[in-house]
């Protein structure tokens, strides 16, 4: 297996998250996107016309968008089933909460690709368009303590959809998004700290072992 | 207005999570809000005194904060620094202590203020009730334009202690967190436990974001800038710490003293108020007894751990310290202290750290113990005693890796030395201490394992030589600008406190390092047993309270 990668790619991150949380051996080959925009190479775009990281490649297979990695991923190599589970309410949970990370992805994310690598766009208006997803986000999380719930989705367990979704939460204050208003936000970054396999990249630490 | 001066709901008790690092702010400072594993609450100003990086993005471990940048360590409660990864061999000043905010928790909220002109007094509207506390909500608005607004919005709404609006028949209070000029936190609380919680929170939710985006569409133009009092620094921060002979700085109450073992008592002592001062492992206190003597004892305390606990074993045939400790002092009784200070301080760099107690030699390498325990250094305590009923706090021992070695004579105790010691390897360190012979044979076995002499720390009750103190001979001291005579007779040490130079000292007979001085000029003629051979033929240290000049003139760094 190959993921093509950048390290300080957000959704990569992701990608890169899920094999390590699966324990999934893979290679990976760095496309430099930044600042040699290598994924927009007519060679890259022979890859992936898209022209995008992250990209995975098992055998045959090639997923080009992090939704595709990660819904593969879980699928594929889960044999907990816990990452992308079944039943009819989780399977309408994840899909949602995946549509909210291309959501961050889109604000977010975007800030902070305009702050760190200069990408075109509006950082007011796209933290601004963080900060409404992210106030519902930690009310979300901050009912799910209340009721017992620790993740996302109404699982007791992780799903991709917090995969997904982590990267540009816990990257924001790089696209000047402070998680001071969102206490519960910061505790689910804890939680997702403390899974067994987690890992970490630039900015991203590991955090204390829990009690 | 806002109330400046007074207390305002930070976080709720919720919020604290163990092992978690809570983010806040309140009045344009940014604190960091932790809870130890303990329960204790710390508000910290959100900054390493190092690198200024915010401590919110530390590391809780339970005991200690661990900021994420260069690892400095700060304990719970008195907020110190305890270990900078970069000098492992060095026991931080311990006037390295992080800017600390008042903290009460209560009503199920964490309370603060910038600076308290009184203490902490829980709302008249909160008293007596068993509250529910709301999901903060926080808003992009001026605190006093969310109050006014929070007013004028909810019928019947009313200003109450100037930072709260009490809505009146609904049994709800909101507190408005001011977090700076135009930002604050909606904090409501209901005053009585509703049937359906759940409902009551998500209903009452809803109310304050509507409230929220009620101010916010407002859109008032940004106040001026709050007024802060600022509370000048401490003047002492920018001076030389005071040098005092007596070193009897601090006031503790025995709060509990019991046999923790056959002739040794445990005695914890307590700040009469406040908070003591951070202390490491290895550090050690100088107890001024009511007969008038000053005796050090090692801390045994876990990092974090409130007051200060001492192991003192009963010594009939000693100076009289034991004794006054095991008979006169009694549970209640105020003693004066020292503020603990560090001679024998703990590498946490190692890979693999041996200790090795002898009798109540296990009293610092309890401190050691468990902190390597908390911090996951790979570590084995051996302790040497003549009985299991030798070995005090056993409560302490419980689930650390400790080996019992009981009633060994001198060559068995010389043969499970050598056991222990073997298989030295690069970044092992071992910590011992006990009676001299004890450690004198660690020393020798160390080095014929292959030890180096930087690997092995040593720290001795008493010192075993006899001391020679014929000589006569003159000390000049360079920042002083005096020369003074020292004849036979007298120390070093005694010669420079009767001619008003402060230099601290705690054992005064070359054991524990304390009145330690820098030299500039002239051969040292070492008697002490805290130096190393190397440090010793380094001839750049000297302990002034044992050790002489074999030249006619000694030039210290004083």
């Amino acid at each position: 297996m190959k993921l093509y990668d950048f390290e300080l790619h957000a959704e990569c991150y992701a990608a890169r998250l899920m094999l390590s949380l699966l324990g999934v051996p893979h290679e990976v080959e760095t496309v430099d996107v930044y600042p040699e925009a290598a994924h927009l190479t007519p060679a890259f775009r022979a890859i992936n016309p898209l022209g995008r990281v992250p990209v995975l490649e098992d055998g045959a297979l090639r997923f080009g968008t992090v939704q595709g990695i990660l819904a593969y991923l879980a699928a594929a190599y889960d044999t907990s089933g816990q990452w992308a589970p079944d039943t009819a309410v989780l399977r309408g949970e994840v899909a949602g909460w995946m549509a909210i990370a291309a959501e961050l992805a889109a604000t977010a994310g975007q800030a902070r690709l305009i702050e760190t690598m200069f990408a075109q766009g509006d950082a007011e208006a796209a933290r601004a368009g963080a900060e409404g997803l992210l106030r519902v986000i930690d009310q979300h999380l901050w009912f799910g303590e209340v009721e017992g719930r620790d993740w996302l989705c109404s699982a007791p367990h992780p799903t991709i959809a917090d995969i997904a979704c982590f990267p540009h939460l816990v990257l924001s204050e790089d696209g000047g998004i402070s998680r001071q208003d969102y206490p519960a936000i910061r505790r689910w970054i804890d939680r997702v700290k403390r899974l067994p396999g987690f890992t970490v990249m630039s900015g991203v630490f590991a955090t204390s072992s829990a009690l | 207005m806002m109330d400046l001066a007074g207390w305002h709901p930070i976080a709720a008790a919720t919020d604290v999570v163990r092992r978690h690092v809570f983010h806040g702010q309140l009045l344009g400072r940014e604190v960091a809000v932790w809870r130890a594993d303990d329960g204790f609450v710390n508000v910290w100003e959100n900054r390493c005194l190092h690198r200024g990086v915010r401590l919110s993005m530390g590391l809780n471990d339970g005991r200690e904060l661990r900021c994420l940048y260069h690892g400095w360590r700060y304990a719970n409660r008195s907020a110190g620094c305890t270990y900078i990864p970069a000098h492992p061999a060095d026991a931080p000043a311990r006037r390295i202590c992080n800017r600390t905010y008042p903290g009460v928790e209560a009503a199920g909220m964490i309370w603060s203020a910038v600076a308290p002109e009184a203490e902490f007094a829980l709302p008249e509207v909160l008293v007596g009730t068993d509250p529910l506390v709301l999901r903060p909500v926080s808003v992009n608005a001026a605190p006093g334009v969310a109050l006014s607004m929070a007013e004028g919005l909810v019928p019947g709404g009313s200003v109450a202690r100037g930072a709260s609006v009490l809505f009146g028949q609904a049994g709800l209070v909101v507190f408005v967190q001011p977090l700076d000029a135009h930002r604050c936190v909606l904090r409501g609380v209901l005053l009585r436990q509703p049937e359906d919680r759940i409902a009551a929170l998500r209903d009452h939710d809803g109310l304050l974001c509507a409230l929220r985006e009620g101010i916010e569409a407002a859109g008032e133009a940004a106040p001026a800038p709050l007024e802060v009092s600022f509370q000048p620094v401490d003047e002492a921060l920018g001076q030389m710490p005071a040098r005092g002979v007596g070193g009897g700085e601090l006031r503790v109450q025995v709060t509990r003293k019991w046999a923790a073992a056959e002739g040794i008592v445990g005695v914890q002592l307590r700040a009469l108020r406040g908070v003591l001062p951070t202390f490491q492992p290895g550090a050690h206190i100088d107890v001024h007894l009511p007969n008038g003597m000053r005796r050090p004892y090692s801390i045994v305390n876990a990092p974090g751990e409130e007051g200060y606990t001492i192991g003192v074993k009963r010594d009939d045939a000693g100076r009289g310290g034991s004794i006054c400790l095991h008979d006169a002092v009694r549970q209640g009784d105020v003693l004066a202290i020292s503020a603990p200070r560090n001679t024998f301080p703990l590498r946490r760099d190692s890979e693999r750290v041996l200790l090795i107690a002898g009798g109540i030699g296990i009293t610092p390498m309890l401190a050691m113990a468990q902190a390597l325990a908390v911090q996951g250094i790979a570590y084995a305590l051996h302790v040497f005693a003549r009985s299991a009923a030798h070995v005090p706090f056993a409560e302490r021992l419980e689930g650390l890796a400790v080996t019992r070695h009981l009633g060994l004579d001198a060559a068995q105790t010389g043969a499970a030395l050598s056991g222990i010691l073997s298989g030295y390897a690069f970044s092992h360190h071992v910590y011992a201490c006990g009676p001299a012979p004890m450690l004198s044979a660690a020393r020798q076995i160390a080095a014929a394992q292959g030890w180096t002499e930087e690997a092995v720390h040593l720290e001795y009750f008493a010192n075993p030589e006899a001391i020679d103190d014929s000589s006569a001979f003159e000390i000049a001291l360079a920042r002083s600008a005096m020369t003074l005579q020292v004849p036979a007779g007298r120390t070093i040490l005694q010669v420079l406190q009767e001619n008003g130079v402060d230099l601290p000292s705690s054992c005064e007979q070359g054991a524990c390092g304390t009145c330690v001085c820098g030299v500039l000029e002239g051969d040292v003629a070492h008697q002490d047993v805290y130096l190393s051979a190397s440090e010793h033929a380094a001839n750049d240290r000297i302990m002034t309270c044992v050790s002489r000049a074999k030249s006619a003139r000694l030039v210290l760094d004083i």
